[in-house]
């Protein structure tokens, strides 16, 4: 049997992508990151994937099942991973693996009918919760945002003010993912800056845990139309169980969603299913500037095109102090060509 | 020894043992470990790792070892091994010639 570590390139992505296909996958469009792949002849026979923190796009022979060729693949992408530096790892697969995957060291953190949540700490999201701050006694219900803030405009501060008015103790989560234009770290230190003054209000990261539904691994499902709507379901289970029930939280607060329909589908979600897990959904209207809501979108469309007076309106003056650095840091940057 | 980061050896396949060995600054040594054989012989694999890592001077360490039914000097061996990693140290002696 042959091994074969890396990105997968030309022909050897496509036998990788139609093996995923006979084993009832979706294959991805583009190649991972990181593959590994187990082939007898130029045949796979076993294969799994590493994208940041991600395991995904395990799949083995129904003729080798069985046989650890499921703990080789993952060996291989652990080790992947800590030679990245991540020593903390998710996947993401059906209910129907748990114990496979329990076998090779990881634990459940959430599961919903079609999906399993899965990460290789013992109480991994027990621990981080905990560590995160506490409102002090009597304070009254806590409430919760959840934003990726990329970057924090106006509309996000006038969203924590009102979320913030409406509750005792008020966590505001960012999104720690690190996919975004802005990287976590400036989104999480500009949304620190800009609600320092804010009171009762603690901004806290996701950690690995309240991951951007889009980023749910999908590749297992068989309803591949409804997709997106299975991952909000299991990552509203996840800020149910794991963030709310801990934390006291009885309160979510969202934006209204004029503009995208995948975020209107998310918080039509929201509504239906948080108050099953007594979390109840309180939808707030959108700042507006100019006629049109404030988004994040539209900042980073105008930064892009080095239009800062036009954006300096919709975002707080600490989020403009940082953009106007990066545009003149980029600026001179380009400056020599 | 010190570890200053984290270090892997081994695998999670039957027989062998894979071993994580993390920095735990003055946190003493925590051991979670996941074992296919835990009933029979949980308590003797952590005194395996306990004492391995002792005898390498390292107070200080988070292990975390997935067993799937290793023998004593395999366990021992990798140990050594995630050890040696996380700490960044090359000088090892594998083979004592006389």
């Amino acid at each position: 049997m042959e091994l074969e570590l890396g990105p997968l390139r030309g022909r050897r992505f496509q036998a990788v992508q139609e093996f995923l296909a006979q084993n009832g996958l979706t294959p991805p469009e583009a190649p991972p990151a990181f593959t590994v792949t187990l082939l007898e002849e130029g045949r796979p026979l076993a294969t799994g994937s590493l994208d940041g923190g991600v395991i995904q796009y395990v799949a083995v022979d129904s003729g080798c099942q069985g046989g650890g060729l499921c703990a080789a693949v993952v060996s291989h992408l652990t080790r992947q991973a800590l030679q990245e530096g991540r020593e903390h790892l998710m996947l993401c697969t059906k209910p129907e693996n748990r114990a496979l995957f329990v076998g090779l060291g990881f634990y459940p953190v959430t599961e919903t009918a079609g999906m399993l949540l899965m990460e290789n700490r013992r109480n991994g999201a027990a621990d981080f919760v905990a560590a995160l701050p506490k409102p002090p006694p009597g304070a009254g219900p806590a409430g919760a945002v959840v934003a990726n803030c990329n970057p924090f405009t106006r509309g996000h501060l006038w969203l924590a003010e009102q979320a913030a008015a409406r509750c005792g103790f008020l966590y505001f989560f960012l999104v720690s993912e690190d996919r975004s234009f802005f990287p976590a770290d400036v989104r999480l230190e500009l949304a620190r800056q800009n609600l320092a003054d804010l009171p009762h209000t603690a901004v806290c990261p996701t950690g690995d845990y309240l991951i951007s539904a889009a980023t749910f691994p999908t590749y297992f499902l068989k309803d591949q139309a409804n997709a997106a709507f299975h991952s909000a379901e299991l990552d509203l289970k996840l800020f149910a169980e794991r963030f709310a029930a801990p934390l006291g939280i009885t309160l979510r607060f969202v934006g209204e969603e004029p503009l995208c329909p995948v975020t209107r589908a998310y918080n039509r979600q929201m509504m239906d299913l948080l108050p099953g897990w007594g979390v109840r959904t309180v939808v707030l209207p959108r700042l507006e500037e100019g006629g049109a809501v404030i988004s994040a979108s539209r900042v980073r469309a105008l930064f892009q095109r080095g239009e800062l007076e036009t954006l300096r309106p919709l975002v707080p003056g600490p989020t403009y102090q940082y953009l106007l650095e990066e545009y003149r840091h980029g600026a001179s940057g380009h400056s020599g060509n | 020894m010190k570890v200053v980061k984290a270090a892997v050896s081994g695998t999670m396949e039957s027989s062998d043992i894979m071993v994580t060995v993390a920095p735990n600054e003055g946190g003493g040594l925590a051991i979670d470990l996941n074992s296919t054989v835990e009933k029979q012989f949980g308590a003797a694999i952590r005194a395996a790792i306990a004492e391995t890592l002792e005898q390498l001077g390292i107070r200080d360490a988070r292990v975390t070892a997935v067993d799937k039914g290793a023998l004593d000097c395999v366990i021992r061996a990798r140990v050594k091994a995630s050890a040696f990693r996380a700490c960044e140290r090359e000088d090892y002696v594998w083979e004592v010639r006389t």
